[in-house]
Order: C-alpha cells, then structure tokens, then sequence
C-alpha cells in the first residue's frame, strides 16, 4: 500500500501527442504518393515520469521549453491520454493555464457561468459565489465587458478566480502567475496557502525561479521529458540556472 | 486568510476534515483511465445544466449586436416560413399530387431545418471550445449536447408558426395531432445521436464543417421535403428504400400527424430503428475517442 500522505503519484508515466506536418510536397506529389492524408508523427513528450506529490506540499516543475512540464501536467488532469505507466491521485486536480480563455465573445460574467458550471457547480451555486468571484479577480469594473477585451493579465485573474472558486484538493498551474501584477501574486499565493493548509497539494511550473523560491517545497528539473534533478528548491534552481546548454535552459 | 478559510469545502474536505492526521485513507483513483460508459453517462448527468444554461447564454449573445436583438429569434423562423408561404402559396399556386401542400411544405422545411441546424452546430462543439476543453476536465458529450439543446430551444417558435400556418391552410387538430410530440422526440434523439458523430468527427477532420452543407442540400431533395416522393416514385421497392433516410422518416411522419398524408409502415418501423441506433452510434463513437479530444 502506498504513502498515505501521498496525493498524486506517478508512476513511469509516457506521454506522446501527434502532431500534423505541413508536407513540402504539393499536391503533385502527394497523388504522386499516392496518399493524400495528413501527415503527423508522434511526439514523445513525457518519457518515464516518476513522482509522488504529497499532503501539504508545493511542488515547482523547472524545464527548458519542450521539457513536457505542460504535458505532464495535462496528462495528471486526465486532459491527454497517457500511453503507457499509470497517474493515480485523490480527487482530479485542477489546472490553471494562461493560453485559453474560455468564451472570448461572452463577458466575464457569463464566462464565471460556463467556468463554473463546466467544474461541476450547480447554477445555484455559482451565483451564490458570483459576488466573490469577482471580487477576487478584481474586475468590479469590467465583468459585464467581453472577455475578449480583457488583458492578458485580466484574463488570467479571472480564470484565476473561477478555478479556484471551491478550493481544490490538488491544484496545479501552469505559468499562470507570471501575467498578473503584483496584488495578482499576493492573491495567488493566498490561494495556494489555502490548498496547503487544507492538506492539498500545488504543482507551480514556471520559468520565473523567484517564483520557484517563493513558493516551493520541492522542485523537479524536467528535461526532455525525463527527470533530471529532484529536491530542495535552492539547490536545484541553482544547479538548473548553472547549467552550461543554453538549451537546458 | 481566516476569511479565505469560510470556502475550504471541497468534497474531500468534508470527508475528513481539514488536514487532520488520523482521517481515514482514500484510496487513490486513476487520472487518466476512460470512466466507463455508466459513470461517464452518470457524471454528464450531474452536470446536465451545463447543457441548458450554456446555450441559453450563447443564443442570447448571438444577437447582441443587433436592433432587434433577442426578437431575431421569432422573426427569423417567422420570414422562413413566409418566404415559402409567398413563393410556393402566392407566386407559384402548384399542387403536385398533395392536397395542401403548403402546408405540406412548411412542416418539411421546418423540421428538415431543425436537423440541419444542429447538425452544423455540433460539428464544431468541440473545436470551437478548445479553451474549455483544455483548461476544465469536465463530459465533452456536455458540448454536443448544448448545441441540440440550444438548437432545439430556437426552433420552438418555427415549429409553432408552422402549426399556425398548418392552420391557416385550413386543417383543423385530429386526434392524430397528439401523435406529433413522440414524432419529435423521436427526431429529437437522432438529432442527438448525429449530434456527438459530427461533434467526433469535426474535430479530426474540419473539413466537415465545408462537406456538410452540400450533404444536406442533396438531402434536402432526398426527403421529399419540397416534393410528395410517393407522386414521383412508382415502384415500392423504391419508396421502401426512401424509409432509410431518417430525414424523409421524420418528416413523413408529422405530415401524417398534422396533415393526414399517407404514411407507409417501413417509414415509421424506420423512424423507431434511427430514434434507437443514432444515439447508440453516437455515443458509442464519442465516448471511445473521448480523451482524444482536448489533444
């Protein structure tokens, strides 16, 4: 039996996506071929993942763009298939992304509507928590307006707000800190203190290591889709940045 | 933080109270596993209002931007079935073997457009919410669904018009006007059904979404809607094989129910096998590549 303190654990997880290729060719030598289809190659981006995430714990997952930090976290929300090994975790995390909105015509009301409803909210509720909702984004002024004409950093506090309207049991986020301001940092932080205190467990990736320092129990170095380091984040961080590939950067 | 604390309420939470040591262990539940078709069916279920107040909200906004706003509603089923009323009913006064076909026309139209909508609209359910999908875990059949609902919802004033103008043509309700709602829950579920096939397969292949409206054209003249198939086609074995276009089925149907046109067994035994094995197919094709969706 495992760990009874452990949340999410990982065990030898592969990941890979397909990915379509614009062919050079053109349609001449397509039929010349003698196939039309879309060509696509797969991608190995998670390659034997190991981990436990444990009660309590912030864990930072470093990496050099391409390192599969994303896809590993997609993969633990169940978001993309894994091909071999096994996630296993207490309840469904939660991710949080920057790249997304959700419905970029409707206004941020309407969006807290669809958000909520879509994480399994009655229509009840979440208009019981709209007023707090908003609150917490900050956005009093702008929630009637069209996501589509929020900032960048406007959109990630609201996504923000909405998915971490019922504080997750594991709660995972992938650079979303990085688009906010300041009063957004101090609030996120609060946010992943709550699901700490309520023996949860945060996974941060991020570029920005102040971050990792800020707020990490533990860091894993991701390279290529493997794990490079595991441990105290100073360490880690510091032997990461030394690094001599500017690849592994 | 302590008013931060008043939400902490997730189900865990209440199973074993905050952060406390000797709480029972859960065990672990696998992540990435496809829920079976009972848990995944049940899970859509719980969260079926995501299906009705999301294209609620979507056809309200459709309108936004325009004068007339949310009347666009009525008054587009409204000039569709005036267009036919004026053209078929004032312009060219034609019979062709059907005792009111004005009335005849309007019921095709209307239910064949019923279908046609939600079809287009599902095909891209899926692609169309790609920020949905890949930051929330939620039943994708929830988006599909929304889009027969929200479809469905919008062509409730064109079906009432078209009764009005069925009674405007001079038919008076029958008993057989009762029979009309088991006929539209019966399009209703191979809506469905063809809902979640094109909502799979929109998203590997887009280019259903330039396919479809030419398949629905050349539908359009498979299923009588604008023409009696029995005044044109001779042979029964011919008018039987017309029983396997679900379309001709559905609308066959409800011309017998609010116009009194002969309906042929085979149409109705093949109105029940699509109302049954669409959504069957559907569900199966969906429910397979479900993971694959967000990728």
């Amino acid at each position: 039996m495992s760990d009874p303190a452990v949340t999410v654990e990982v065990r030898d997880a592969h990941v890979s996506y397909r990915v379509f290729e614009e062919p050079a060719t053109g349609l001449k030598q397509g039929f010349a071929r003698g196939r039309m289809r879309r060509l696509y190659r797969m991608i190995p981006a998670v390659q034997g993942v190991t981990l436990d995430l444990r009660e309590h714990e912030t864990l930072g997952l470093i990496g050099p763009n391409g390192a599969g930090k994303s896809t590993l976290l997609a993969a633990m929300t169940g978001l993309l298939p894994l091909r071999s090994g096994s996630i296993r975790g207490r309840s469904r995390p939660s991710l949080l992304g920057v790249s997304s909105v959700l419905r970029p015509a409707l206004s941020g009301r309407r969006n807290i509507l669809i958000g909520g409803l879509a994480l399994g909210f009655t229509r009840a509720e979440v208009e019981r928590r709209m007023d707090e909702i908003i609150d917490f984004a900050g956005l009093r002024a702008d929630i009637d307006r069209p996501m589509r004409t929020y900032s960048s950093g406007m959109r990630a506090r609201l996504r923000f707000a909405i998915a971490t309207a019922r504080i997750p049991e594991i709660l995972l986020i992938d650079e979303a800190l990085t688009v906010g301001d300041e009063e957004f940092r101090r609030l996120a932080a609060e946010r992943i203190d709550d699901v700490r205190s309520a023996s949860g467990s945060v996974v941060l990736v991020t570029h920005n290591m102040n971050e990792i320092r800020r707020f990490c129990d533990r860091v894993v170095w991701l390279d290529e889709g493997r794990i490079r380091a595991v441990g105290d984040p100073a360490e880690i961080v510091d032997s990461y940045l030394a690094a001599p590939s500017p690849n592994s950067r | 933080m302590a008013d931060e604390s008043g939400k902490i309420d997730t189900a865990a939470e209440a199973a074993h109270g905050a952060g406390s040591q000797d709480a029972p262990v859960r065990p672990l539940i696998d992540l990435t596993s496809r829920p079976t078709a009972r848990t995944y069916l049940r899970e859509a279920w719980r969260r079926r209002e995501f299906a009705i107040v999301v294209p609620a909200q979507d056809l309200r906004a459709q309108n936004m931007d325009t004068t007339l706003g949310q009347l666009w509603h009525l008054v587009n089923p409204a000039l569709l079935v005036g267009v036919y009323f004026l053209v078929f009913g004032v312009i060219i006064d034609t019979r062709r073997g059907v005792d009111n076909f004005l009335g005849f026309l309007i019921v095709g139209v209307v239910l064949f457009h019923l279908t046609q909508r939600v079809t287009l609209e599902a095909s891209t359910s899926i692609t169309q919410n790609m920020g949905l999908i890949r930051s929330i875990q939620f039943p994708r059949i929830l988006l599909p669904a929304a889009s027969v609902n929200g479809q469905t919802a919008a062509f409730v004033p064109a079906l009432a018009l078209a009764i009005l103008a069925v009674l405007a043509t001079g038919e008076l309700p029958t008993l057989r006007w009762l029979v009309l709602p088991a006929v539209l829950v019966a399009q209703f579920s191979f809506n469905f059904g063809t809902a979640l096939l094109v909502a799979r397969i929109g998203t590997t292949m887009p280019d259903l979404r330039q396919i479809l409206p030419h398949l629905f054209r050349l539908l359009f003249y498979g299923s009588g809607v604008i023409f009696s198939v029995d005044a044109f086609v001779q042979s029964t074995a011919w008018r039987r094989a017309f029983a396997l276009n679900p379309l001709y089925d559905v609308i066959t149907c409800a011309r017998w129910c609010l116009l009194g046109e002969p309906v042929d067994p085979w149409v109705v035994a093949g109105l029940v096998m699509w109302c049954v094995l669409m959504p069957a197919i559907g569900f199966a094709v969906f429910h397979r590549s479900e993971q694959r969706l967000g990728a």
